[in-house]
């Protein structure tokens, strides 16, 4: 008896040594050449105000992984995405770049999906040599953050700066702004408050914390300013929700600009139709004749049964998947080479549109202004 | 592997967090829900230090604990009137004015948008900077931590602290000067907490006021309360287990938004269990 | 001014939220003495009971608030025979108590969030469109008078009951000396039960008017609790009237202090009135001395 455990005690060791020991060694093969299925770390929100967008847009990557798949994968091995919850706040983002980083060993994430998860993972995984590219993280302070990072979706400094530009085109020179306190929504504020101070105008801010749900008095003392116009910079719909319920019932009545995650949420801007009408937004828009485009929108709503919302973020997320995959396909399965490949995207042409990423790292695209018309998105210009 | 080295400096800095709130709640029966607040404060002057004034770890982590105590001492001059219930909730309003000041000085803090890229520390040109040298760090400041709480609760000043639990009022009787004593107890379970925050911000290498709400001083308080109350070893063990909990039930397989939903429930299921069937924790000496 | 005008009435409304919370919570802890942290899980139970009745079984607003004001009186029976009166039959200490309730706040949140997910959720869908009444130069919507209301229709209640009644002259019994009402023969358990089922249905109502108002997550109940109890403290804790005043003080403080300074201190200012509070006069406005 007291021989078998010992023996039994002694194949377990051996066996963890080989079971370890192989992990290590295909861990270590991993690099550059692809043996085995091509790992992608995800760092999206699935748990949070910001977790109705985790859900679809890892719908949206797993769409392209299939068809990438089907069509061979790379190399013939497929894609495998190792999901992690950035909850949209700094400190789950460095969480989860940790362990994608150290325990999973990948070599590029996608994500984060809000600025302030990017913010927060950019140094971890810049100082592990993983290449960082973010679908929809918008904060100018990203721009030439580091060598690998990039991003397909363009910074707010565009979006701050067209805003800006339509309200002194509409005579409004004091700006009420309703800002939540995260890193996309400051970043948007200060290209838009510059902006609007170089044209001669002020702006008068309340900021408030995600969590919050009476705004009754920030807006009393915003009404009070007697303002021209009123900036919403809410980083999910969740908060603009409640937001506008408060601004119709306390009979606001100055213009409006919204922030692009509000007007790239379909059921809110009909929702709140008549509040909004005549609002301005600047959104990386979609363009419903691109053939990618529509690959996604009809492969999304033939699987889901529905249109995904955030289509200016489908797009963008579909995209990445493909030009992970080209770049791993070319430079093979190494963060800094695949940062460099991206880095070097020119003319690409995607479901975004072409997509050609400058120095910075930034996609050589802007946002374009729209106007809501019964409680729908009209591109102004077109 | 790499895994477990995640978890085990988690662990540490838990544990440190635990030991010193186990001084303040098991040792003096002062309920404070306020820790949270000096793991925070210990952490932004570390991570301000690092980042903005290129300081090195080590001075920065004791400028860090020293910052909590100073803190802890203010505060302390209030709370050390107070016992039981009302000392609890006045730990909670300074608790709560505490991640207020974290959240919103943001000339100070970047309130919500947090400090990313805190450096590894360095000592003589070594970098902490792979996850096995900074467990090795972790575990040397738990075990400092650990012996010194140890040393202090054998000391007479550590039998005077436990007999202000059993009876503060005989012992003001005796001439003791009660508030004296809890308020001393107080700044140095802070001063261990600032400690612990230095650790955390090191590590992660961003932080942000939400990491140091009420809900996490909760999480620290429940850490002792599993742990046992009273014993030093109890908060160990408290850490371990509810660090470990976690992750178990990760292998589970449940979507990350169920996951995280179900971790709450059983750490809330496995509170009211506690105190109806065991309420001085696993190994405690001393109930509620 | 006319920003004064609207941030007195956002004041009542905010104070009259809490109130429902403050009130239940001394009417409960007069009797137990112990706080009850599970009292804020009873407002979410009753918003989700709103939301479950109007909005998935689709029936009409007067039946869903019924519904969760009902829910949240049920649960709060079931959860004083489950834990809270074990536990007081083993004399177990106040912090065992709060501990153990703590625990109930935190799973059943967790609970709700995995039933009816962790996302915001509106009810406006029972409500309507929000109408709106102006006073002077200060707008306010129906759902939010209906809380003033409320607010002032339950304290007049209550202070009918405790009064005049011999329920409450029971009650009052066990507030003063839960040993004493024994030995006159008052069963303590019974009226701590009723107790439980009374305070359980308003803050329940606190819940469901809240959801209508604002909308529902399941995280509603720890917000509405925590400037509850500060309410209960402020205005005496165990007094029901207390929690009445207190709860429109810490309104008034946090609206028009946010007058001055920015609005994301609000939390700050609720708390630091707290600690003022706990500092001058931990009685409360009209606590008695010696508790």
């Amino acid at each position: 008896m007291q021989e078998g455990k010992k023996r039994n005690v002694l194949t377990v060791i051996v066996l963890l040594i080989v079971l370890i020991g192989g992990a290590w060694f295909f861990a270590g093969n991993l690099k550059t050449s692809v043996t085995g299925p091509v790992r992608i770390g995800v760092i999206h929100p699935f748990t949070g105000d910001a977790a109705v967008y985790g859900e679809p847009m890892l719908r949206v990557l797993n769409l392209a992984a299939e068809k990438i798949n089907a069509e061979g994968g790379i190399d013939g091995y497929p894609i495998e995405f190792v999901v992690e919850d950035g909850k949209c706040d700094g400190t789950a983002a460095a969480n989860a770049a940790q362990k994608l980083v150290n325990i999973d060993k990948v070599e590029v994430i996608i994500g984060g999906f809000c600025s302030g998860e990017a913010l927060a993972a950019e140094p971890i995984t810049t100082a592990a040599g993983v290449a960082l590219f973010s679908s929809s993280a918008s904060n100018p302070k990203l721009s030439g953050i580091s060598p690998l990072f990039v991003r397909n979706y363009p910074s707010d400094s565009s979006q701050g700066v067209v805003l800006a530009d339509a309200a002194i085109a509409n005579g409004m020179r004091k700006i009420a702004v309703l800002q939540e306190q995260t890193d996309y929504a400051a970043g948007i504020y200060e290209v838009f408050d510059a902006q609007i101070q170089e044209n001669g105008g002020t702006t008068h801010k309340e900021e408030y914390t995600t969590d919050s749900y009476d705004f009754r008095t920030s807006i009393a003392k915003l009404q009070a300013e007697r303002p021209d116009g009123l900036f919403v910079i809410a980083n999910s719909p969740v908060s603009a929700e409640r937001i506008f319920k408060q601004l119709k019932e306390m009979g606001w009545e100055s213009s409006l600009l919204v922030s692009d995650v509000i007007a790239g949420d379909p059921t809110l801007v009909a929702t709140h139709a008549d509040l909004l009408e005549g609002a301005y937004a600047a959104e990386f828009g979609v363009d419903d004749n691109n053939p990618k485009f529509r690959e996604v929108i009809d492969a999304y709503s033939a699987k889901y049964m529905t249109e995904p919302p955030f289509q200016a973020y489908v797009q963008t997320g579909y995209d990445a998947v493909f030009l992970i995959a080209e770049a791993i396909k070319e430079v093979g399965y190494d963060g800094e080479k695949i940062a460099a490949w991206l880095r070097d995207v020119e003319s690409w042409q995607g479901a975004s549109g072409t997509l050609t990423i400058n120095s910075n790292g930034d996609p050589e695209v802007g946002h374009r202004l729209e106007v809501i018309k019964s409680g729908k998105i009209e591109v102004v210009g077109e | 592997m790499e895994y477990f080295l995640h978890l085990a400096i988690l662990f540490s800095i838990f544990a440190i967090l635990a030991i010193s709130l186990q001084l303040i709640v098991g040792y003096t029966g002062l309920l404070s829900v306020a820790h949270a607040g000096f793991y925070g404060i210990g952490a932004y002057i570390v991570a301000l230090l690092l980042k903005n004034a290129g300081m090195n770890f080590f001075p920065a982590l004791l400028l860090g604990a020293l910052g909590s105590m100073l803190v802890a001492f203010l505060i302390g001059i209030v709370l050390s009137r107070f016992r039981d219930d009302y000392y609890a909730l006045g730990s909670l309003g300074f608790g709560v004015i505490a991640f207020s000041i974290l959240l919103n000085w943001q000339e100070l803090t970047r309130g919500p948008l947090g400090i990313p890229g805190i450096p590894r520390p360095e000592l003589f040109g070594f970098e902490f900077s792979s996850n096995l040298s900074y467990l090795l760090l972790s575990f040397i400041l738990l075990g400092a931590v650990y012996a010194f709480s140890r040393f202090l609760t054998l000391s007479s000043f550590g039998r005077a602290l436990q007999a202000i639990r059993e009876d503060e009022e005989a012992l003001s009787v005796f001439g003791y000067r009660t508030s004296w004593f809890k308020l001393a107890v107080f700044v140095i379970g802070a001063g261990m907490a600032g400690i612990a925050g230095g650790l955390f911000a090191s590590y992660i290498t961003y932080i942000d006021p939400g990491s140091f709400n009420v809900t996490e001083s909760i999480f620290i308080l429940s850490l002792i309360i599993l742990g046992g109350l009273g014993s030093l070893r109890g908060a160990v063990v408290g850490a371990l287990v509810l660090i470990l909990l976690p992750e178990a039930l990760r292998f589970v397989g449940f979507t990350p938004d169920i996951a995280a939903q179900m971790r709450q429930v059983v750490y809330g299921v496995l509170l009211i269990v506690l105190m109806l069937y065991r309420p001085q924790g696993l190994m405690g000496k001393y109930k509620l | 001014m006319d920003i004064a005008a609207q941030l007195t009435v956002n004041s009542l409304i905010a104070g009259s939220l809490y109130a429902l919370v403050a009130m239940s919570f001394n009417l409960i802890f007069g009797a137990t003495r112990f706080f009850n942290l599970a009292h804020g899980a009873l407002a979410t139970v009753g918003a989700y009971g709103t939301f479950y009745v109007g909005v998935v079984l689709g029936l009409p607003l007067s039946v869903a608030v019924a519904g969760g004001v009902l829910t949240a009186a049920l649960a709060g029976y079931a959860l004083e025979r489950l834990v809270f009166r074990p536990l007081r039959a083993r004399k177990a200490s106040n912090l065992v108590l709060l501990i153990a309730s703590l625990g109930i706040l935190i799973a059943v949140e967790a609970i709700l969030a995995i039933f009816f997910t962790s996302q915001f959720k509106t009810l406006s869908v029972l409500t309507g469109a929000a109408q709106t009444i102006h006073i002077g130069s200060a707008v306010i919507t129906h759902v939010q008078l209906t809380m003033f209301a409320s607010a002032v229709l339950v304290c007049g209640t209550l202070w009918l009951v405790l009064s005049k009644t011999s329920f409450g002259r029971a009650i009052r019994a066990v507030s003063d000396d839960a040993e004493v009402a024994k030995i006159v023969g008052i069963n303590t358990n019974v009226i701590i039960a009723a107790l439980f089922v009374i305070g359980s249905a308003i803050v329940g109502l606190s819940g469901v008017l809240y959801g209508l108002d604002t909308g529902i997550e399941p995280r509603l109940g720890f917000m509405l609790l925590l400037k509850g109890v500060i309410a209960a403290i402020v205005g005496g804790i165990g007094n029901v009237y207390g929690g009445f005043l207190g709860a429109f003080l810490v309104g008034f403080a946090e609206n028009f202090g946010i007058w001055f300074i920015s609005g994301e201190w609000k939390e700050a200012i609720a708390f630091g009135l707290l600690v003022l509070f706990l500092v001058f006069r931990p009685q409360g406005i009209l606590g008695k001395k010696h508790t």
